[in-house]
């Protein structure tokens, strides 16, 4: 029998814990982003109710940190399921490569879209 | 009472697939045990069923099959313990292992996974004159992984083996866990190393099949959480 990566030291201990920190966070900050987006009409929800609400640094700060938590927790829980999968190697680092560019891509969309504001 | 067993026959020399038999049983006490069962449909209707079972008394762990859709040891296992529908029960071998005959599954891979974490003391002196100490607090830390009887009901209940037959399992881990928490071995980073890998501690996620199907009731979700907890300080 085969074992993969025995004796390895990148097992995945700090992608799984990474995954829970970001799942806490983003518990609360999915809570708070329903409250304030869609529960609380008078948040306002016009192109300027917006742009105002962006100049305020920790409201963006906050937006980036759920952009880049989110795609984290994401695309490395979609990692954790697709390695629980005795898949041949070519294939599943095929898979990793496209998660990777496109967690880079999606950051990279959201960021410069909170950063235009 | 009367029962009808419904069996999960199959002979690799006649069949090209397993299929299910019917045994009609008159006089079943509730207190009969599901071993009784398939004892009495292998001496009195049919000699070719093949199962495991050497204690009787859920200590040597080799009768582990799938009652009614959970893994159990038939030996442990009262009828009156099984919700019972349509007067049947319904007996398969434990999933995920190669089928060898009937209710015969081949448990190499089982052991050797379990070989693979080094389940022996390891330590780093030569032996004491009387004895390497252990206080009851240490001791207390191991007993109930030490209570395994290596049945594979764990490993075999646990999706994540079934999706990838390389996965070590819960059985192996608990195995790892005794001895890496045992205060007179010193060969934790080592076991580590081998359970903190692709096919190991990271692809539980706490399902907690484990637990359910553990005949002598081993909290192993908690002692695969205390070795991840140990392979994750070893990181941050
Ligand atoms: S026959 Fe030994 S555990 Fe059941």
């Amino acid at each position: 029998m085969a074992y993969r990566q025995v004796s390895s030291k990148s097992g995945g201990a700090l992608s799984w814990f990474l995954q829970r920190v970001t799942g806490v966070v983003l518990l609360f900050v999915m809570i708070g982003h329903y409250l304030l987006m869609h529960y609380n009409i008078d948040s306002g929800h016009t192109y300027s109710a917006v742009l105002s609400r962006m100049q305020n640094p920790f409201y963006k700060g906050l937006q980036m940190t759920f952009v880049v938590v989110g795609i984290y927790h994401g695309i490395n829980g979609t990692w954790s399921v697709v390695r629980d999968f005795k898949l041949k190697k070519s294939v599943s680092w095929t898979i990793y490569a496209l998660l990777v560019i496109s967690g880079v891509v999606f950051g990279l969309i959201g960021i410069t879209t909170l950063m235009s504001f | 009472m009367e029962l009808t067993v419904r069996i999960q026959r199959y002979d690799p020399e006649k069949d090209s697939a397993p299929h299910f038999e019917d045994y009609k049983l008159d006089n079943v006490n509730k207190t009969d045990r599901i071993l009784d069962l398939l004892n009495r449909i292998k001496w009195e209707i049919d000699g070719g069923l093949t199962y495991r079972r050497s204690c009787t008394h859920g200590i040597c762990g080799s009768d582990a099959v799938k009652i009614n859709g959970r893994n159990r040891l038939a030996c442990s296992v009262l009828v009156q313990d099984l919700k019972i529908s349509k007067s049947r029960i319904q007996i398969e071998p434990i999933p995920a292992l190669p089928l060898q005959k009937d209710l015969l599954v081949d448990m190499s891979s089982f052991f050797e996974k379990y070989e693979i974490v080094k389940p022996y003391l390891i330590p780093k002196d030569a032996p004491p004159e009387r004895e390497r100490y252990q206080s009851n607090e240490d001791a207390e830390l191991l007993f109930e992984s030490a209570k395994c009887i290596h049945c594979g009901s764990c490993s075999t209940s646990c999706p994540s083996l079934w999706v990838n037959e390389n996965y070590i399992g819960p059985a192996a881990f608990l195995k790892a866990y005794r001895f890496i928490f045992d205060t007179r071995d010193d060969a934790t980073a080592e076991r580590l190393d081998l359970i903190d890998s692709a096919d190991g501690l990271w692809r539980c996620h706490t399902i907690f099949n484990c637990v359910e199907a553990c005949p002598k009731e081993i909290d192993i979700t908690w002692h695969i959480s205390q070795l991840k907890k140990a392979a994750l300080s070893r990181e941050i």
